[in-house]
């Protein structure tokens, strides 16, 4: 297979953008990694160099799908005589530096959530059970409200106690919404936990959180997070978000062909 | 008013308070507390329609972790514009 070229500087497509603003999509994790870590100025040597525990292959791999599928393209010609190449290639010693403060700079917003396996129907009565992990109690509310009137229940916890303590209610929520900054507990070290907890592992985890910069959004993801919504938020938003990763209808996308 | 538009209501009655609690933290320089109120505001005021709220306390959440935990004098004087942006979009005194 021929490899993709360590050079070449990919931005995101409108199709591409529209992926991580649209509250749902049928991306996987990894491909949506790699369209996070692309800024449209970076190389795919340094993309590759900033993916963590994804490897080269990966990477490429998800570079193509995402190419073929039109999320991405060519940025620039760096080839071309007017692009002042130093800037992509010059191993300064403040690159990481830069690589860091890229991946860490404030205002990166995006509202995502990937499709279920499997499309879900309802029973006549059945209803889906979210638990809420937010400790902004108006907040918290104001998404109760709102799930209330589109027929689901919920539970709402604000801190460490509070989630343990509902998780361990029966029946076991059907999806949860997990804010990062907690009073007491890091919401990327509960996500982490709840994955590798056998009688919760399975239940998708939509990130719902302030926290809008690539680096938090590339920690949900390797987390395991089935989606990310960085607030503020349309709360309709949300509920796309919701029932997408429950493969319930109002979700979606449809199932590529 | 439906259910919604209540709790949009209330938090609008509420936001002066939340305005007037951020300014006693930093009155008392509370703030690793301080910047998690931003931080709150930040993610909520927009969900419940005021964006621009949002956006001021953002930016002086930015600003806070821009500066570390100890300002000097002109980054004090830095914060204070943005808090004053804040309270101007909030409509707080």
């Amino acid at each position: 297979m021929k490899r993709v070229d360590a050079d070449v500087v990919y931005a995101l497509t409108e199709r591409g953008s529209a992926e991580l603003s649209s509250g749902r999509t049928a991306l996987s994790s990894t491909e949506l990694s790699v369209l996070v870590l692309l800024d449209g100025k970076s190389t795919v040597g340094q993309i590759r160099a900033r993916a963590g525990a994804l490897t080269v292959e990966v990477v490429d791999k998800a570079l193509e799908r995402l190419l073929r599928s039109g999320h991405i393209l060519p940025a620039v010609d760096v080839t071309s005589d007017h692009i002042d190449a130093g800037n992509f290639f010059s191993a300064s010693v403040s690159e990481a530096d830069a690589a860091a403060a890229t991946l860490k700079a404030n205002g990166f917003f995006v509202k995502f959530a990937q499709r279920a396996a499997q499309s879900r129907k309802l029973a006549a009565g059945q209803k889906i059970l979210a638990l809420v992990v937010e400790d902004d109690p108006q907040l918290a509310k104001l998404v109760r409200t709102y799930f209330q009137m589109d027929g689901m229940e919920t539970r709402l916890a604000g801190n460490r106690e509070e989630i343990n303590a509902c998780l361990r209610q029966l029946p076991k929520p059907d999806v949860i919404l997990l804010d990062v900054v907690l009073p007491d507990v890091d919401g990327f070290d509960v996500l982490a936990r709840l994955r590798q907890h056998e009688a919760v592992k399975d239940i998708p985890v939509i990130m719902m959180t302030a926290k809008a910069t690539r680096e938090a959004v590339l920690k949900g993801l390797e987390r395991g997070a089935a989606g990310y919504l960085t607030k503020p938020f349309h709360i309709d938003t949300l509920l796309t978000a919701v029932k997408t990763v429950l493969g319930l209808a109002g979700g979606g996308p449809p199932k590529p062909k | 008013m439906n259910p919604l538009e209540e709790l949009h209501a209330e938090y609008r009655r509420e936001l002066p308070a939340k305005v007037q609690a951020i300014s006693q933290l930093w009155t008392t320089r509370q703030m690793k507390e301080l910047q998690r109120a931003l931080h709150t505001l930040a993610g909520s005021a927009g969900t419940f329609g005021m964006p621009e709220v949002s956006a001021a306390a953002r930016e002086a959440e930015d600003y806070l972790e821009a500066c570390g935990p100890a300002l000097d004098a002109a980054q004090q004087a830095g914060f204070q514009r943005l808090f004053e942006a804040i309270c101007s979009q909030a409509g707080a005194p």
